[in-house]
């Protein structure tokens, strides 16, 4: 019953918060297929998980990229 | 025979030469040979034929120190020239002999205005033919490929507006790595033109190296830019695959080279300080840009992070959100199945209570006679059977009458008995054997006997 997912390394920072709003929106016009919530929503969590450590990894590299001399 | 002494003539030729026609008349006439020495300039006058070049007249003139200081600055003021050779001018001459020097012209007065037509008109001659060769705009229209850091320098060595110039690089505040390189050439006089069109020449061989070619001289007290006014080096510079930037005069100095450069500064030191503007609107650039990278770079993942933040605030309640629904929902699906499987129901409930209904009314419609029938037959048989029984008790009381008088009590009463052996009746004694046990009945009692 899980749906065929891409890795999520795979996908781009956009693609991945896209897919999560994709899911949020089947989530809230309710045309999620109840069998299919849990693995769903085990996606988007982990798709929120690698947005959330890319954007922290982006961060820190940006901070090293800006401030050089720091 | 008497001679005259040589003062004698001179003074005799000056009385014929010094007279009101040729007092304070004005001239016109071309300038060469300018120098100025303890104070006065002298110089010579030429006339020359306008289509060949060739000199008609010629002779020796002076500004005396007295005068030369006044004229000079008043010349200076309106033309932006200095007085030098080359330029046309018209003057006023009093033409002077002195026994011992001879006959001189003495200007007393320069009137600029014709020199400054006389220049105007050769600038714009030159003006319009550029145009009409379709170079004028060259130079000028060429943008400098941005950083302009390495500096073609034309000057003359030793000059002090290149010493300026490089005294401005030097301290520059910012401290950009200009590179310069010196093509000396002549900056005044009669070589000038031929001079910077060799330098350029020579900077248009390495031309790769360079991002600009600065013209630069002056800071000197004289100001001789005739020699810039040359055709041939106006078109150089025109048509110079470089920009090129030109800072050879002073405020109101203005040459035909002016016109054509891609730069025009007024001053060596103005030259360097376009040169360090320009490269500090290149790091300032640099700098808003950088700035901007880091609002808009932050902006973005902060932005980013903003969104994240709310996709997980939102993210855990969700799918509790769908449950809850998707139960509120089957709840009202439930319920809504009741109400149509009960309302899809009910007209069947009636129609089968209706027929119940029916059906009972019906029958008991259906039975009610009958059963009246039936309960009277019951009456009727029950009359009937009693009737009957009645006859029956009747004619068998009647018969028990009867039979009671011819029963076997009755006989035994009027006498007779009745023997038995074993229980059976005897009804021939030569049946019985003698010793057997007989009983005989009586009609009161049983006699028990032995037979002999």
């Amino acid at each position: 019953m899980t749906p065929n997912f891409a890795p999520v390394s795979s996908l781009t920072y956009s693609q991945a918060v896209a897919e999560i709003e994709d899911i949020l929106r089947m989530m809230q016009a309710d045309t999620l297929d109840i069998d299919l919530l849990a693995a769903y929503t085990r996606r988007a969590t982990e798709l929120v998980a690698e947005c959330r450590r890319r954007l922290t990894e982006t961060d820190r590299e940006l901070q090293t990229i800006l401030n050089p001399q720091q | 025979m008497e001679a005259l002494t040589l003062l004698q003539l001179n003074q005799r030729i000056a009385a014929l030469v010094v007279t009101p026609a040729t007092q304070n008349v004005w001239v016109t006439a071309e300038l060469s040979d300018v120098a100025v020495r303890g104070g006065h300039c002298y110089m010579e006058l030429l006339q020359k034929d306008p289509a060949s070049g060739r000199t008609l007249a010629k002779a020796r003139a002076a500004i005396w120190a007295n005068q030369f200081v006044s004229i000079r600055s008043g010349f200076y003021a309106a033309t932006g020239q200095d007085f030098v050779s080359g330029l046309k001018v018209m003057v006023r001459i009093c033409v002077s002999m002195h026994p011992v020097y001879g006959m001189s012209l003495v200007i007393n007065a320069v009137n600029p205005d014709y020199t400054m037509g006389d220049l105007l008109r050769r600038r714009n001659e030159m003006i319009a033919r550029l145009k009409a060769e379709g170079i004028f705009d060259m130079n000028h229209s060429l943008i400098p490929a941005e950083p302009i850091l390495r500096v073609a320098v034309i000057s003359a060595e030793g000059a002090a507006g290149y010493g300026d110039f490089m005294n401005q690089l030097a301290n520059d505040p910012l401290r950009l790595r200009f590179v310069t390189k010196l093509f000396p050439a002549v900056m005044q006089g009669e070589r000038t033109a031929r001079s910077v069109m060799d330098a350029l020449a020579a900077i248009e061989a390495e031309e790769s190296r360079w991002d600009i070619v600065v013209i630069i001289r002056g800071g000197g007290a004289t100001s001789d830019l005739l020699g810039f006014e040359d055709y041939d080096l106006a078109a150089a510079v025109a048509r110079f695959p470089l920009p090129v930037m030109v800072g050879i005069g002073h405020e109101r100095d203005v040459t035909i080279l002016d016109y054509v450069a891609c730069i025009r500064v007024k001053t060596p030191t103005a030259a360097a300080e376009w040169l360090i503007a320009k490269g500090k609107e290149c790091i300032d650039r640099l700098n808003t840009l950088a700035r901007e990278i880091v609002i808009a770079v932050s902006g973005y993942v902060s932005g980013c992070k903003e969104q994240l933040g709310a996709i997980e605030g939102r993210l855990p309640a969700m799918p509790g959100m769908v449950i809850t629904r998707r139960s509120a929902r089957l709840d009202r699906l439930a319920m809504g199945l009741q109400q149509l499987s009960s309302r899809a129901l009910a007209p069947h409930v009636q129609r089968l209570d209706n027929l119940t209904l029916a059906l009972r009314r019906t029958g008991s419609e259906i039975t009610a006679p009958r059963r009246l029938v039936l309960e009277r037959m019951s009456t009727a048989l029950q009359g009937f059977a009693a009737n009957a029984v009645a006859t029956r008790r009747t004619r068998l009381d009647a018969m028990a009458q009867l039979l009671g008088a011819l029963s076997p009590e009755a006989t035994l009463r009027r006498g007779y008995s009745i023997t038995r052996i074993d229980g059976h009746a005897v009804t021939d004694a030569s049946a019985v054997v003698p010793g057997s046990v007989i009983h005989t009945t009586l009609a009161n009692g049983t006699l028990v006997s032995r037979t002999q």
